[in-house]
């Protein structure tokens, strides 16, 4: 999918910090949800990054780092998301995301929504643990847009994280590769972004490392059987501790 | 990123990285390290969009606050450790920037025009941003350089080089398009 040209423009503004405060801020959001908007402005970043460099270094005054230091210690660094493939800085994040939650001090207003959901589901994950874990992320943002878990007994189940924007006549579709010559398998199709049981039965039990993905196809699925359209979040398989 | 990781040597790049992760963690000694290696070019990147020295440094205390906050949001594997931080940091200068309240227009320094080329001359002969940038008409390059380095706003933008404001808007964009196209 090629975002228009306009787009592109709009991100390389975005950039610039040439929006105005309204207009910046919804673009802001739009990171979040659009996949391929965000793609875009990591591009730009990249372009001007090197500009960075030729700044003038100042030294600061001393106090900086002290300052810097006594607010720190009252914001404990807060998961928005989770990395990816580190199985136990997942757990570490939904820990910091429940206090998050419950203290109401660090989390963003934007992400109350995301934590508390994730609350929910860190409860509901804890009481029955999975033997394996996919956290599915965003190339382009870094952030992580579901988990994977898998089950002794054979059952996978894919949870959300983000509410992800799904087009009029579109649809999300999960698929697995767990062997590079058989190719990707459709395991779910989805309407919107919910928690969902993932159709691996007919498949052979889950493994390490194994490659989890979320396109966004044409409503009914894709139509020839294979991921044809942009990948919006990916992750593979870590065994839990 | 050929031209660029010219002025980004790996090891920089990896030391960041890695430390970002550890902050990511609680680990506080990592945030130290980040500020020994950039908090001078941070304040440098922020003093030339703020050119307050005392307003520079605290967009640099706002940055690092927010690298703290969301370390964990940064992904090791996408390799671009400094120019999240430089992101970062830049959007906090111009957070305060456009923060009228804050930052009004009677406590703006008066100065000349800062020379766009300066920066530009600055990138390495052999960065495509440079080459690309060097490609445009000369009022579409400095609106472009004058926007990123220093923080312009498209009125200021027009204010400052004797345009109008749809002239600017639209030099901008063509000059984007340009860019684009240059560097692919």
């Amino acid at each position: 999918m090629t975002p228009d040209r306009d787009d592109r423009l709009h991100a390389a503004e975005f950039v610039l910090g040439l929006l105005d405060a309204e207009t910046h801020a919804t673009a802001e959001r739009r990171l979040t949800t659009d996949p391929v908007f965000a793609r875009e402005v990591a591009v730009w970043q990249k372009h001007f990054a090197a500009f960075d460099d030729t700044a003038d270094p100042v030294v600061p005054a001393d106090d900086l780092w002290r300052r810097i230091e006594a607010d720190m210690a009252a914001a404990a660094p807060a998961a928005q998301v989770a990395p990816p493939g580190l199985l136990r800085r997942l757990w570490n994040s939904l820990g910091a995301l429940r206090i998050a939650a419950l203290s109401g001090t660090v989390a963003a207003l934007a992400f109350a929504t995301v934590a508390v959901v994730t609350v929910r589901h860190a409860q509901e994950v804890a009481a029955r643990k999975p033997v394996y874990v996919a956290i599915l992320v965003d190339d382009a943002t870094r952030q992580a847009g579901a988990i994977v878990n898998a089950f002794a007994d054979g059952r996978v189940e894919m949870i959300p994280l983000v509410d992800m924007s799904v087009p009029a006549g579109r649809a999300l579709q999960v698929w697995t590769l767990w062997n590079r010559e058989v190719g990707p398998r459709s395991v779910g199709l989805l309407d919107r972004a919910r928690a969902t049981p993932l159709d691996l039965q007919r498949l052979p039990t889950t493994a390490n490392d194994q490659l989890f993905e979320i396109t966004l196809e044409p409503a009914g699925g894709s139509p020839t059987g294979r991921p044809t359209g942009p990948i919006l979040y990916k992750g593979t398989t870590t065994r839990t501790l | 990123m050929t031209a660029e990781s010219s002025s980004s040597p790996p090891a920089l790049e990896a030391e960041i990285s890695a430390a970002i992760v550890r902050c990511a963690t609680g680990e506080k000694s990592a945030l130290r390290v980040i500020y020994d290696l950039e908090s001078a070019r941070m304040v440098g990147v922020a003093h030339r969009i703020l050119r307050r020295r005392d307003l520079a440094e605290e967009a640099t205390h706002d940055a690092f606050m927010r690298i703290w906050r969301s370390a964990r949001s940064f992904d090791p594997s996408r390799g671009a450790a400094r120019a999240w931080i430089y992101t970062i940091v830049r959007n906090q200068a111009l957070t305060i920037l456009r923060d009228e309240t804050r930052f009004g227009p009677e406590e703006q320094v008066d100065e000349d025009l800062p020379d766009p080329n300066s920066a530009l001359l600055r990138l390495p002969e052999s960065s495509a941003l440079r080459q690309c940038l060097q490609q445009l008409e000369t009022g579409r390059r400095n609106a472009i350089v004058l926007a990123y380095v220093h923080g312009f706003s498209h009125g200021e933008l027009a204010g400052r080089l004797g345009m109008p404001l749809g002239t600017i808007k639209s030099w901008i964009r063509r000059g984007l398009a340009s860019l684009q196209e240059c560097m692919g």
